[in-house]
């Protein structure tokens, strides 16, 4: 035992205890640079592409760039202060801006200009270091405790960058070329997608919110609803898209109004219904909740300032609820950005079409061209929701 | 003083746990009936189809499928659960806390991710068949494991884990005696949630030529046979309360023996 064991360990202040979240993290990302394949090459849209590697793609002086950067994000953190973490939150956000000048570089050497329909993908290094620095973003967000408000501009920035540099000089990338052959369908498509989803959460909404006040009013209700919408959850959304097909054909042929009104078997239709029948649960549950769980104090003491019940309702029990009922409304539309693209299957279009037809063809950038904005819009709207409701909640921002 | 615990409380459960899995046991039995029943009941089915030239699904045998279902739902919840309970203990001890925020973070955000757009990246990486639809379920799963993981664990009372510190027992048997125990209802909460919506989900898995349940969904959304989505989405339903009240009953038998055993530390907590 030496003199040193015998000391009190001494307690290390908060901010000297290095990050090992952010440290632990760099070192994934400086693996995924050197041993995973960071983009592939394709000679057109069918064939199976092969892997290149970091270093073959964008030379020694990118990789060792790349790399410097990666591990000054990790030193920065061993000795975390909060100008280090702002340091490093910069060294995050210039990575993040580099990255599609990468891929230009990749293409630059890989591509041959010769063959119109070769292209560049995305290789899984690729994906994992995006990943993993937007987990960095988000342990910097949490360890500066920065407002909601902050990521949304950081990102909408780099997405502006990203955005530049895919419309200006990112031509070889598969997914842009992707986008390219079919613009006026992928707008359309999305505009669709955002339609139907904002059409099922807006009608849930309404009509979850009435089931839900009329649960409170009519108690015995409550549990024969809860029943039936917990059972439909429970049938697959792919069934009950299948399931709706024959009653709505059936109707759109023996009512003539009906169909006039645009009802039919396949498209639209039945896909809003099964949208918003798979809405409704959690739109109803956390409305519900929402109501109920208003202290009844507070209440007690809306009562006692002279307050009306329908003051009550108005004026207490409503803004108290509205976190919880905006909750359910983030949980309701980002399901149903995820459902609607399964409504595709049964003719509804929206984003899911790219994904099936892609399927259909084994033509994986077309696959990516669906599900890559399905996925962004479910990320963007989570955070939007997320920061309305942390705006809207009882004290404003903490 | 394991024994201690646990004697009384199983023979005092043993009356009413009879009662418990009788729901599961009706659930189970009308799967089974549905699965080897439905090829013999085409006059049902031709009552919902009368035009088509078949009406029972015929390019597999149900309990194939059934299996299938089960593997798939089966192995993303085994993987699923260890690593959700495995993050969930982890960033809870000591060591790991410095992850804790980031975990729970991720987790939030695993569900955000739509499961036909995960669907849909995977393949490329996995290929079609079945490994894509595991990982999909078990990215969809993970959210209600992780967070009822962190949420049990947490709410143990820090008192009962000084209480095991004093009495002499070592970081991993206050986890294994103390914290476990006393959190399992809320953990199982989470599994059943993750493994319920999971079923459901897997029948996607059929877009991706991953056979399972799912087929019969997609062969009649294709070929506008209602007769076949029924049948898929009928074993599905039957399925998933097959399962959710087997967890039903599992949830309540713990929850007796909890609330049932005098001399266990989990009984003060519950107070």
């Amino acid at each position: 035992m030496s003199l040193l064991d015998a000391l009190p360990t001494p307690r290390l202040g908060r901010g000297k205890h290095p990050n090992v979240v952010l440290v632990s993290l760099s070192v994934t990302m400086l693996a995924a640079v050197w041993g995973l394949d960071a983009v592939s090459v394709a000679a057109n849209r069918i064939v199976q592409a092969t892997g290149v590697s970091a270093m073959d793609a964008i030379g020694w002086p990118g990789v060792l760039l790349a790399s410097l950067l990666i591990i000054a994000v990790g030193g920065l953190a061993y000795q975390p202060s909060r100008t280090n973490y702002w340091a490093a939150l910069g060294v995050v956000v210039l990575i993040l801006a580099l990255m599609p000048f990468g891929l230009m570089v990749a293409g630059h050497f890989l591509i041959d200009p010769e063959l119109p329909q070769a292209r560049l993908g995305i290789g899984a290094g690729y994906w994992v270091l995006l990943f993993i620095l937007m987990l960095c973003l988000i342990e910097l967000r949490l360890k500066l405790a920065l407002r909601r408000f902050w990521p949304v501009v950081i990102l909408s920035s780099i997405g502006l960058v990203w955005w530049l540099c895919a419309s200006l000089w990112l031509s070889d990338l598969a997914l842009i070329q992707e986008f390219k052959a079919r613009d006026r369908q992928f707008i359309q498509a999305a505009l669709e997608h955002i339609l139907l989803v904002s059409v099922a959460v807006s009608i849930s909404i309404v009509v979850g919110t009435l089931l839900a006040l009329l649960m409170r009013r009519f108690v015995k209700l409550q549990k024969s609803a809860f029943a039936l919408l917990n059972f439909l959850q429970t049938i697959p959304s792919l069934a009950l898209f299948g399931l709706l097909l024959a009653p709505l054909a059936w109707l759109a042929a023996n009512v003539p109004i009906l169909a006039q009104l645009g009802v039919s078997g396949i498209g639209n239709t039945p896909a809003l219904i099964a949208l918003v029948a798979y809405s409704l649960l959690p739109m109803v549950r956390n409305t519900y909740i929402a109501l109920e769980e208003v202290s009844p104090d507070t209440l007690e003491a809306a009562s006692a300032m002279g307050m009306r019940a329908s003051q009550r309702f108005w004026q207490v029990r409503l803004p108290l609820a509205l976190p919880i009922m905006l909750e359910g409304v983030r949980i309701t539309t980002v399901q149903a950005i995820g459902l609607t693209a399964v409504a595709a299957l049964i003719g509804a279009g929206g984003l899911g079409t790219f994904i099936f037809q892609g399927l259909g063809q084994a033509a994986m950038d077309m696959v990516l061209l669906g599900a890559l904005p399905i996925l962004i819009l479910a990320l963007v709207v989570d955070a939007g929701l997320g920061a309305l409701a942390e705006v809207l909640r009882p004290g404003g921002v903490r | 003083m394991k024994p201690n615990v646990k004697q009384p409380a199983r023979l005092s459960a043993q009356s009413p746990s009879n009662r418990l899995w009788g729901q599961p046991l009706l659930w189970g039995l009308l799967l089974a009936i549905c699965v080897l029943g439905i090829p013999y009941a085409e006059g049902l089915f031709r009552w919902f189809e009368p035009n088509a030239r078949q009406v029972i699904y015929q390019r597999a045998h149900f309990y194939d499928l059934l299996g299938r279902h089960l593997l798939v739902v089966g192995v993303a919840a085994i993987v699923t659960i260890s690593l959700g309970v495995g993050a969930g203990i982890a960033v809870t001890r000591k060591k790991g806390q410095d992850f804790l925020p980031l975990v729970s973070q991720l987790a939030s955000l695993g569900q955000t991710f739509p499961p036909v757009a995960v669907l849909a990246l995977a393949v490329p990486v996995l290929g079609f068949g079945t490994l894509p639809i595991i990982m999909a379920l078990m990215l969809y799963g993970l959210l209600p494991i992780v967070r009822n993981t962190l949420t049990g664990l947490q709410d143990v009372d820090a008192d009962m884990k000084t209480a095991a510190h004093a009495m002499g027992m070592t970081p991993l048997q206050t986890l294994y005696q103390v914290e476990l125990p006393l959190a399992a209802p809320v953990i199982l909460a989470g599994i059943r949630t993750s493994v319920t919506i999971n079923i459901a989900t897997a029948a996607l898995g059929a877009t991706v030529g991953a056979s399972n349940l799912g087929d019969p969904i997609i062969a009649g959304i294709i070929n506008g046979n209602m007769a076949y989505v029924i049948q898929g989405a009928l074993l599905i339903a039957l399925l998933a309360l097959t399962i959710d009240s087997l967890f039903d009953a599992l949830q309540s038998k713990i929850r007796l023996h909890l609330s049932s055993s005098p001399g266990d530390l989990a009984r003060h907590s519950t107070r």
